[in-house]
């Protein structure tokens, strides 16, 4: 009997959610909408040196991203001498690969960069619910259906993650912030040797 | 009316700034080319690189300096705004990025060893292979423009054409590779400076 509350006791806990986990206290379902400032200006164009570390391989190049209009942004990689590597179109929540070497033209690696720049240039998402701890705020939010937390430190968004069963599998982390954009940019995957380094040129 | 016939000669004008060159010119062109190419020993050279995507208001400016020694030993670095160089040796790419080296071996795709091999010829500007290109050649006020359009269609997958405009005396002042997309990068050279002498350690990774 002992054994089977302890047991219960720890599946409880193994299923605490991530605002549990992380000990934010859950409020009010909100109406409140999700804003992601730092792909939002369409007059500018955002140029990041990128570092990507896929298992033992590095690659480096040029990370570009342009807001062509609302809910329209193009996703570039080029190799620092100007090749293009990938070029996608994210518009709404269609996907659209305008290039990719031949190399790189995998499907489940195509499904991994898809989700993880959706998510990097998406700039407004309605709240599902809203928690909070000291002066942080933790929104969650859906995203083509999949959890994902973003975290907002006295109003600066510096963590966005994907989640499930409450643990973390994705995460992006923004930092060096001002003027609405970050200067660093990191998106570390938990479960498959891949991350991605922007630093802003 | 004086003001639409000037217009219009203007525009005229300005459409034939770039004309094609008589054969006569275009062997003369190959040739001065190709003997300044036999000459060249090393090349040291600053670059500006612009890299133009039809949907950003403006190109991505980066700059360096190139540095060749013959036959085919290539550096590629870039100074601002990052420190980044690439070295072009035998069958391999050594690659300094920001102080993290790494190489890669070309020589398992050929692919890769061909698109290298025409990096290290346009630097000199020497890729008059009427097998491998159709050649156009095309003169402008102080400089010649040379056309290159790759036939290879594993090639042609990646660059659509070399434009390379020459000085007088025939050394390349810029290049311009263009994409299938339209999509370019074109590099613009200065300071470029033959045969003066380059060590080894220039090239050492």
């Amino acid at each position: 009997m002992r054994y089977l509350l302890i047991s219960l006791l720890f599946l409880l806990a193994s299923c605490a959610s991530y605002q549990q986990r992380n000990n934010f206290e859950v409020l009010e379902i909100s109406d409140k909408v999700i804003t992601n400032p730092y792909f939002s200006d369409v007059a500018k164009d955002y140029v990041y040196k990128a570092n990507i570390v896929f298992y033992d391989k590095s690659f480096g190049g040029l990370f570009i991203v342009k807001k062509i209009e609302e809910n329209h942004h193009r996703v570039v990689f080029t190799t620092e001498m100007g090749a293009k590597i990938f070029d996608f179109s994210f518009h709404y929540n269609e996907f659209k690969v305008n290039y990719i070497l031949d190399e790189m033209d995998k499907k489940i690696l195509l499904n991994i960069l898809e989700k993880d720049f959706r998510v990097l240039v998406r700039e407004k998402e309605k709240t599902i619910t809203k928690s909070i701890k000291n002066n942080s705020e933790l929104l969650e939010t859906k995203i083509v259906s999949k959890k994902y937390y973003y975290l907002f430190n006295k109003g600066i968004l510096n963590k966005i993650a994907r989640t499930n069963n409450g643990k973390e599998k994705v995460v992006f982390l923004f930092s060096k912030i001002s003027d609405a954009s970050a200067e660093n940019i990191k998106i570390l995957h938990n479960n498959i040797k891949l991350s991605i380094n922007l630093k802003s040129i | 009316m004086r003001k639409i016939i000037y217009l219009l000669l203007f525009m005229v004008s300005a459409i034939h700034a770039q004309t094609k060159m008589t054969n006569v010119e275009a062997s003369l062109l190959k040739e001065k080319v190709k003997s300044q190419a036999e000459k060249t020993n090393t090349i040291s050279s600053d670059f500006v690189q612009y890299k133009h995507l039809d949907f950003l208001s403006n190109d991505i400016v980066t700059s360096g300096n190139l540095a060749f020694k013959n036959p085919d030993l290539v550096k590629w670095e870039y100074v601002k705004p990052f420190v980044y160089s690439v070295i072009f040796k035998n069958e391999n790419l050594y690659i300094n990025d920001e102080g993290k080296k790494s190489d890669v071996n070309l020589s398992s795709s050929k692919l890769f060893k061909q698109l290298n091999k025409l990096i290290v010829s346009s630097v000199k500007g020497d890729m008059f292979d009427e097998k491998e290109f159709d050649i156009s050649y095309f003169k402008q006020e102080s400089t010649s423009e040379v056309h290159f359009t790759p036939l290879n269609k594993k090639i042609s997958k990646y660059i659509k054409a070399f434009h390379i405009q020459f000085n007088i005396q025939g050394d390349v002042v810029e290049i311009k590779m263009i994409e299938p997309s339209d999509d370019y990068t074109r590099i613009v050279f200065s300071n470029r400076i033959i045969n003066t002498p380059l060590s080894d350690a220039v090239f050492a990774h």
